[in-house]
This record gives structure tokens, sequence and C-alpha cells, in this order.
């Protein structure tokens, strides 16, 4: 038996696609020439290799999934932390700074009045705002599949007060996933329960910072809603 | 990808940019978590990226920006196995002979504990990867991808990709020989 044949036998062993006779011979082989055993764990090495180093070659190579809208505005905002810069001040000249110092004289007056006002006022209306939730459903194959009405029963369950749309048209999920209300004092959390992936979308809005997860239906459905609950309310209650 | 447009913090630029790593970072990730962890994949990307922002400030070049995405997310994706394994176990112990619950429910080892390249440093790591990119010619990646990561036989190889049988093992082989070459004897315990 040449190398390469030995090559081959070894490493159907390895990849468990070998017979009971590929074994046997295996066995004889060593047992004749101890040799390869040592030849045989090198192989195993380089399989255990072969299996760390290939996903990440394979890695630099994709191309999907997409990157999710929500994780965006987060990115950004690393973006803005890395390379943003305050512009430099410019050198004010005396008669400005005589005139500053005046005006600031008056700003800290304001300063001190707005604190013990907000101290006194601000524990009365400090109370977190219940987020805004909206939620959707994407519905491929029409409101027609009582799997589908027993979903949308859940959602209304979990969220009482929301608004619930159903898509069956992915593009028209994804402009309601992209319009976002304005900004106000509360957060925003869209749920997307997706039948055929299998999964609940959270993607949120909250203090100027966008957040989102992806929940996989692994169970049932009613688990992941409750996760999902679990996650909006650690979200939105920072 | 125009780096100075990246390095000046152009928004438009980096939006092309993480569409276009995020697959890479995604995939990376997914690849250790999936069996395991799978609902900290995404986590795992978005971080990746935010770290692959710094790295574009510290001045990497936009061509290694894909291997780099995809060892970052390698590396975090085993510190966190290793991570949540420990806490498991309970008091920071890392080797325990005792299988810990997985989110799936499955009984398993520790799985970064048998990883050979947890060990190694992320630069070295990176540069690991650019040199298996450039050295693996095709179609060796492929190959290898069917018969490691695939479990696919020698005749379904040669029939994939319209080799001849025999020929199958001699692309493993001089595939092998590329890694280890590259790696060192990284496989063994």
């Amino acid at each position: 038996m040449n190398d390469q044949e030995f090559f081959d036998l070894a490493l159907k062993v390895i990849a468990q696609q070998a017979s009971e006779a590929d074994r046997a011979e295996l066995d004889t082989l060593v047992a004749r020439q101890p040799e390869l055993k040592a030849e045989f764990e090198r192989l195993q090495a380089d399989t255990r290799l072969a299996r760390e180093v290939l996903p990440m070659v394979n890695a630099t190579e994709a191309t999907a999934p997409e990157l999710p809208a929500w994780a965006r505005g987060q990115l950004q905002t690393k973006v803005r932390e890395t390379f943003g810069r305050q512009p430099a001040p410019e050198r004010a000249t005396e008669s400005e700074t005589l005139g500053a110092l005046w005006k600031w004289r008056w700003v800290l007056g304001l300063a001190a009045a707005t604190a013990v006002v907000t101290l006194v006022v601000l524990p009365v209306f400090t109370r977190s705002a219940p987020p805004l939730i909206q939620v959707a459903m994407l519905d491929t194959a029409g409101a027609t599949r009582g799997s589908d009405t027993n979903a949308w029963s859940l959602l209304r369950q979990s969220w009482e007060h929301a608004t619930i749309d159903s898509f069956t048209d992915p593009e028209a999920l994804h402009a309601w996933e992209t319009n976002w209300p304005a900004p106000n004092k509360r957060p925003v959390v869209k749920v997307v329960f997706d039948p055929a992936t299998g999964e609940v979308r959270l993607l949120g809005r909250w203090k100027g910072e966008s957040f989102g997860k992806t929940l996989p239906v692994e169970q049932n459905l009613t688990a992941t809603l409750e996760q999902a609950q679990l996650f909006i309310t650690q979200r939105t209650s920072r | 990808m125009d780096l100075d447009a990246l390095t000046r913090g152009d928004g438009d630029a980096w939006d092309d940019a993480f569409r276009w790593l995020w697959p890479v970072a995604y995939a990376a990730a997914q690849a250790k978590l999936q069996p395991f962890l799978p609902n900290e994949v995404e986590d795992v990307a978005i971080q990746t990226l935010e770290e692959l922002v710094e790295a574009v400030r510290d001045g990497k070049p936009v061509e290694e920006l894909k291997p780099l995405a995809a060892t970052i997310a390698h590396h975090r994706a085993v510190s966190l196995l290793r991570e949540r394994f420990a806490k498991k176990r309970g008091a920071g112990k890392t080797e325990s002979p005792e299988p810990v619950q997985a989110e799936t429910g499955a009984d398993y080892p520790d799985p970064a504990a048998d990883s050979p390249l947890a060990a190694v440093e992320r630069k070295e790591l990176a540069e690991g990867l650019s040199r298996t990119l450039s050295e693996l010619k095709p179609p060796q990646g492929a190959i290898l991808t069917d018969f490691f990561l695939k479990g696919l036989s020698y005749e379904e190889i040669a029939q994939k990709h319209g080799v001849a049988k025999n020929s199958v093992g001699v692309y493993l082989k001089r595939g092998l020989e590329t890694l280890r070459r590259i790696w060192g004897r990284r496989g063994e315990s």
C-alpha cells in the first residue's frame, strides 16, 4: 500500500465513512507498521485543524444574511464615537471675554434656579413611560390558516394595547419596519413574527439608540413571546 | 471600498462596509455558536463590526477586513463559549468531567475546549487566515469543505466537482499539507 492509499483509508476511518473491512485493514496495517500509528494521529490532528479553519475560510466568502435594519443605527453610533471630532474653539477677544463673563453670571443664576425646580418637580415626572409597541406578522400564504389565527391571538395576548398589522408582502413589511414614529419621550419597539423562518424579530429605538434581537421559535411561540417581552423590558427600562 | 472615506468616518461609506462585512462576521460566529448559543450569533457579529471600526481607525488596510472580520468573530465566539461554560460549571472552572446542559437541551462537553486555535492570538489568527485564503487554490478549499464539513464521500465529491475519484484524495492530501504548513501542528492535542 502506498502513501496515498494509506491516506485515503485513514481519512475514511477518521471521517467515519469506513466499512468494517476498511477498519480491519487499517488495524492490520498499523499492527504491521507501528510508525503508521503516528501518521494516523497526525491526520486526526489535521482533521481537527481543518474543521476549525475551514468555517472561517468559508465565512470570508459569505454574502448572506443581510445586515439587519436595527444593527445599522448601533454601528453608525460606533462610527461617530470612533471618528467624530469636536471643532477646536476659536480664541475670543478681551471685550468678548468680559461680555461673556456677564452672560455667564446670568446663565449660572438661571442654572441654579433650574436645578432647584428640577429637584422638586423631577420625581413626579420621571416614571419611565411604557414603550410604544408595534406588532406585525408576515403571512405570505395569506391569513387563512388556523395556525396564523392562533399566532395572531398569542400576539394580541402578549401586547393587548399594541396595533397588530399583518403583511403578505415582505416588501411592505420591510417598509413598515423602517418607518419609525418621530422621536418621543418613550421607547418604540417593533415586534415582527415571521412564521416561515420561525423567528420573532425585535427592533427598538430608545434614547437615540437602536437595538434589536432575533429570537428563534424553538419550542412554542408563547415561550418565545415571553422572551421577547423580557428583552423589551430589559432594554427599555435602562 | 474607499478607505479614505472610512477613516473620515463617512456614514455612507460605513453603511457599504457594514453590508459587505456583516455576512462574514455572521457566518464565522454562526459556525461556532449555532449548535450551542444560537441566540448570541447576531450579538457577536455586531460586536465584531464595532471592533472592525476601531481596526480601520488604527490603519488596517481594506483587503484585510474580511479575514479580520472572520477571525474576530471566531475569537469572540470561542471566548463566549468558554465564559458561558465556565459559568455553568460554577466557580470559574474550565475543566470538568460533568457534562453541562446546553440551551438546546443536549448534554455536551465544553465545545471551545477542543478548539485547536483557541490559544492563537487574534493577530496571528488573522495572518494565518489571510495566508490560507491565498494559498488554498481552487478547488482545494471547496473539496476540503465538502469532505470535512459536509461529510461527502469521495464519490460524491468527484461527481460534484467533475474530477476523477482517485484525485479527490490527492486534493485532500495537498490541502491538509497546506493547512499544516500555515498553521503548524495546532490540531495536535
